[in-house]
């Protein structure tokens, strides 16, 4: 079956959105794979799922993003979801500091759950909430130093640095990948034997993509 | 289905809003759309004529129904099937479950959880409550009744059955509940169910490492397999697991995102039959899908599993077509193998 335009691309990196409930992980979803927001939006229950394509250094990356359930219950279905990702993004909320404190307990969980070498960003998110706010910038800034995390501040509401955090996250994985594939034999993350998941690393993209159209 | 628009001169000041029968805010379309079909005469004395059988069958208050029940169970279970008339929901569905007993037996008991127990969940609750049903105008106005009485319902079981506490999606098990009955009411047949007072407990759907999801979307997968081997093979290869579609459809039991009136019908047999009804409109739908599901790639399917056709959710199809569907016993009393494998 051939392959129709609009689903060509280089690269596909799956993505996970973890964070704690009610930070707007889903509205930072639908901001970026469908430049929307819903103000009456559903808490999640289980997963979701969005991709879309777009160029990253000059490449066309196709992320396939996976949103989780935050209530810490889900985990039990949702940290599934969390192996054979390439990126994550670590979302909180800065009206509300214990969803920035839980941080640490998501890291965790993707210490427990995830690739070792998953690329993780910080992101903290409703800045339009000015009022609010409750998480200083310069803390969490810090904290993603010392934990090796890229960080960026976000509002979904007035689209604020969305684009950006998923751009960013992507162009360091591609980095990577890109970086390994020439440094090294064997650089695939180890995902190909995942049963469940459809991520690639560079060198796999060719026989992947024959098999994901061969149906 | 049928739909009225709110009469604008009977608001008064109130801003006019267009909603469905059900009290769902209707989405801005053309206005041709989902105005008014009007009934008719045949279909309005068809429904009243099962009305007044309902009636007979209930008797008043519900005093002749556990006799009828014994006396006729299958004219009983075939006219659930057709669909509980909605201006008797309420009490039929506190009949079925089993609730209205613990109620009477249980006098005093959601008041005293109200008014003075608290809760370790509360602000999960209160985080949660203008996200559940927000487009239905009950639930919409910010600490108006509806929400009242959700976060009431919701905190009375986080106290009730602290294992349990609160988890997100029994929201909107208690929120349909709440549109058919009182608070009180809605809370016993949410215990009801969740005790497993005439059907297998659902609270192995809520508790720590959600069991009893794992299992019955294990047994689903079973299901897909034996009853569609070619799409069960597809879903193979492309690496699609029920755990990526049929969450919420068992936490929920269809109540988050289906049609109203079809979560209703869905309802209606759930509570007098059990479970096994979830497996089989889930089949149901992948059976009625089939064709066009075994030629889509991962992403488009996960698309096509989240997004069915409305044609494949009128109840008066996908209902008959569920109950012929046969769930072995066998792939039902599957149980997961252990270690538990979540998603494989």
């Amino acid at each position: 079956m051939a392959r129709r335009a609009d689903e060509e691309y280089d690269y596909l990196f799956k993505i996970v959105l973890i964070g704690d409930s009610g930070v707007g992980k889903s509205n930072l979803l639908s901001r970026f794979t469908r430049n929307e927001f819903c103000l009456e939006s559903k808490s999640t229950i289980g997963v979701e799922f969005a991709t879309r394509t777009l160029k990253v250094e000059g490449r066309i990356i196709k992320s396939q993003i996976w949103d989780t359930a935050g209530q810490e219950r889900y985990r039990a279905i949702t940290s599934a979801y969390y192996r054979g990702a390439l990126g994550a993004l670590l979302v909180y909320d800065v009206t509300k500091p214990i969803s920035f404190e839980n941080v640490s307990r998501w890291l965790k969980e993707l210490r427990d759950h995830a690739d070792s070498n998953i690329v993780i960003m910080l992101i903290g998110n409703k800045t339009d909430l000015k009022h609010l706010r409750a998480v200083a910038t310069e803390d969490a800034q810090s904290y993603a130093e010392r934990e090796g995390l890229s960080f960026i501040e976000t509002s979904a509401l007035e689209a604020t640095n969305v684009e950006k955090a998923f751009q960013m996250n992507l162009s360091e994985i591609y980095r990577i990948i890109s970086k390994k594939s020439l440094s090294s034999e064997n650089p695939a993350p180890a995902n190909i034997k995942e049963g469940n998941t459809l991520v690639v690393g560079a060198e796999e993209i060719n026989t992947k993509k024959a098999c994901c159209s061969a149906s | 289905m049928e739909s009225k628009v709110v009469d604008e001169n009977e608001e008064g000041p109130v801003v006019p809003m267009r909603v469905d029968r059900f009290g769902f805010v209707k989405q801005e379309h053309g206005p041709t759309e989902g105005l008014a079909r009007s009934r008719s005469a045949f279909e309005y004395q068809r429904d009243e004529r099962r009305i007044r059988k309902w009636r007979k069958m209930i008797g008043v208050g519900g005093s002749d129904w556990k006799q009828y029940v014994r006396r006729k169970p299958h004219v009983v279970k075939r006219r659930i099937r057709k669909g509980i008339p909605d201006c008797l929901r309420g009490l039929v569905w506190q009949l079925i479950s089993g609730s209205r007993d613990l109620l009477l037996l249980n006098p005093g008991v959601y008041e005293q959880l109200i008014i003075y127990e608290t809760s370790a969940s509360e602000l999960d609750i209160i985080r949660d409550i203008s996200r559940t049903f927000p487009s239905h105008v009950f639930f919409q106005q910010r600490h108006g009744p509806g929400q009242r009485s959700l976060y009431n319902v919701l905190k009375a079981y986080s106290v009730f059955d602290r294992d349990v506490g609160y988890v997100q999606g029994m929201g909107f098990v208690a929120g349909l509940l709440l549109l058919y009955m009182s608070e009180e009411d809605a809370f016993w047949l949410l215990v009801a169910l969740l005790k497993g007072a005439v059907h297998t407990p659902m609270e192995g759907m809520y508790l720590v490492g959600l069991p009893l999801v794992q299992q019955y979307l294990f047994q689903f997968d079973h299901l897909v397999k034996e009853h569609m081997p070619k799409l069960g093979e597809h879903f193979a290869q492309e690496m699609i697991n029920p755990s990526m579609y049929a969450s919420q459809w068992f936490i929920t039991v269809f109540s988050y995102s289906f049609p109203f009136h079809l979560a209703l019908r869905i309802w209606d047999v759930f509570l007098f039959e059990g479970v096994k009804v979830v497996f089989k409109v889930g089949l149901a739908l992948l059976k009625y899908c089939h064709d066009d599901l075994v030629k889509l790639p991962f992403e488009k399917l996960i698309h096509a599993l989240r997004n069915f056709p409305e044609d494949a959710m009128n109840p008066d199809i996908l209902l008959p077509m569920a109950f012929s569907i046969k769930a072995s016993p066998l792939s039902l009393s599957l149980s997961l193998p252990s270690p538990l494998l979540p998603c494989d």
